[in-house]
């Protein structure tokens, strides 16, 4: 090769663009020839330079809050957005006041009418409570109904429909409360206060059930990818972040749900987590990019133990 | 290191994500991001902040100015995710965007100040009155020298040269960027080279001239 074919091309050689028939020549005729060594180095050196530009830049966590608290605005107008068009399809027509006053009477009217049929029912019992109190002075009708209301039969009446709206919606309640659990994927502890929920303890271990069977398939998964780790011996850069980061979480889980099944009596589920916290454990402490050996070591232990057999049988 | 690949699993209430890919792979981030997972964005965010900010420090030469632009950048990055194609790579994605972001800026900027002339601009001089070692100092100057040597390219050379020299971007990446064709963009890194060369070449002693 001439210095007039390889000159042209030492910068695209430098940069890795060459293509290994290219390159080779150039390699060669870089050994021999002083001049373009010389101009070789010169880009090396130049390359150096640039290397070592500091802008002293520092990214200050201000920008990260900035550009989380716009995308989170984004989020929170799409969903509003979303929604309205849902409430723009259920809205009923706007007839301001004049709606708001038909519905009024319309209430007024119903209320009335209920009181007209309670009032229609109890004169029956009038004459009964009548003859009982001949003595007694007359009294009109609408004291009746107050008397009525009095009787011992009554309240009781009421005070069980009373009883079984409590009782609704607070099974309604209970429900709720198990349906916001469920949805949270990341339960950390169960601080709610219950007082004012009926069966709390039935209600509490069908939350807990479900929760440990999420907890349980997401460890499931943890291990399988464990498991599924193809170590070669040359292996260096294994990095395990997140799967350490996912093994804490699922570790402080399974604090939790282990002793709650104890305390429950759930004797399976309790020696299920059991088995499963060493693995937690061993996952949570690895380094972030532990040698192949140590990950080998674990990869066996999960094989050995079938532990991934046991969480999928549950 | 090498993941055999599972079958199908359910992770964290999530159809369709492998369990073979619970590494934050590039496009498990992506994928992450897509499904609503906020610290996926941010390790996007951490990932690239950094080559994104000098990147765009280095086409505006302006810090206040990059940081803004990067901010821009991820939160448009944010809001096209789902847009982004299968075989790119994130980087060059990113810098592409960035790249738009910052041509805005400098059109912007080029309209309200239509008379500054980067080229005949003096060295700065140090603001820091304390004694500075020699070596701190010279490369301060350096630093300076090479923040104003770029700036005096043209706006397409410095594109190609920053990502090139300074990003370490193949020549196909830097085509998908830019949306040059390899033949201009290696003609503009070639002079951009040679007029850096030119500039810095006092201060660092680099005489040769290809």
């Amino acid at each position: 090769m001439k210095c007039e074919v390889c000159l042209p091309l030492l910068e695209e050689y430098i940069d890795g663009e060459l293509r290994e028939a290219e390159a080779a020549p150039v390699s060669e005729h870089l050994v021999t020839c002083a001049d373009c060594a010389t101009a070789f180095d010169s880009l090396t050196a130049e390359q150096e330079i640039y290397s070592r530009y500091d802008r002293e830049l520092e990214i200050s966590p201000i920008l990260w809050n900035e550009i989380a608290a716009r995308t989170v605005d984004e989020r929170k107008v799409v969903n509003t957005a979303s929604r309205s068009s849902w409430r723009e399809w259920f809205a009923l027509p706007s007839l301001g006041w004049s709606f708001a006053g038909a519905m009024a009477m319309l209430l007024a009217v119903v209320a009335l009418a209920v009181i007209y049929f309670q009032s229609t029912k109890q004169p029956r019992q009038e004459p009964i409570q009548q003859a009982q109190n001949d003595k007694s002075p007359k009294i009109s009708p609408q004291k009746v109904i107050d008397n009525n209301v009095k009787t011992p039969e009554t309240p009781i009446q009421v005070k069980t429909k009373d009883q079984l709206a409590v009782k609704d919606s607070r099974s309604q309640k209970v429900h709720k409360f198990q349906e916001a659990l469920t949805a949270s994927s990341e339960r950390k502890t169960l601080v709610t206060d219950q007082s004012d929920v009926l069966f709390s303890d039935v209600a509490y271990s069908q939350v807990e059930e479900k929760e440990t069977l999420a907890h349980i398939e997401n460890a499931h998964n943890l291990l399988r990818s464990v498991r599924n780790i193809e170590i070669s011996e040359d292996d260096t850069d294994v990095d395990v972040t997140y799967e350490k980061a996912l093994s804490r979480r699922l570790l402080n889980e399974n604090v939790i749900l282990r002793r709650e099944a104890e305390m429950n009596g759930k004797f399976p589920a309790k020696t299920l987590l059991a088995d499963l916290e060493p693995f937690l454990i061993d996952i949570a402490n690895l380094p972030d990019k532990p040698a192949a050996e140590d990950l080998r070591v674990l990869k066996q232990r999960v094989q050995k133990t079938e532990i991934v057999a046991a969480l999928q049988g549950y | 290191m090498k993941r055999l690949a599972v079958d199908e699993l359910t992770f964290e209430g999530r159809r369709g994500v492998r369990a073979g890919v619970l590494m934050n792979s590039s496009a498990d981030l992506i994928a992450r991001s897509c499904a609503g997972d906020a610290d996926a964005f941010r390790l996007i965010f951490e990932r690239y902040s950094r080559p994104i900010i000098s990147f765009l420090y280095d086409l505006v030469s302006d810090r206040g100015l990059a940081e803004e632009l990067a901010q821009e950048t991820f939160v448009r990055a944010y809001r096209n995710l789902s847009s982004m194609r299968e075989e790119t790579k994130i980087s060059t994605w990113l810098f592409g965007i960035a790249r738009n972001v910052a041509r805005e800026a400098l059109r912007m900027r080029a309209r309200q100040s239509q008379n500054v002339d980067l080229e005949h601009e003096s060295v700065q001089e140090l603001s820091d009155k304390s004694p500075v070692p020699v070596e701190r100092l010279l490369g301060k100057e350096l630093n300076e020298v090479i923040r104003r040597s770029l700036a005096a390219l043209d706006e397409d050379k410095r594109l190609v040269f920053t990502l090139k020299v300074f990003q370490q971007c193949s020549y196909e990446e830097i085509a998908e960027i830019t949306g040059f064709s390899i033949a201009k963009l290696k003609t503009d890194l070639h002079r951009a080279r040679t007029e850096m060369r030119r500039r810095i070449s006092p201060y660092a002693g680099v005489t040769y001239e290809v």
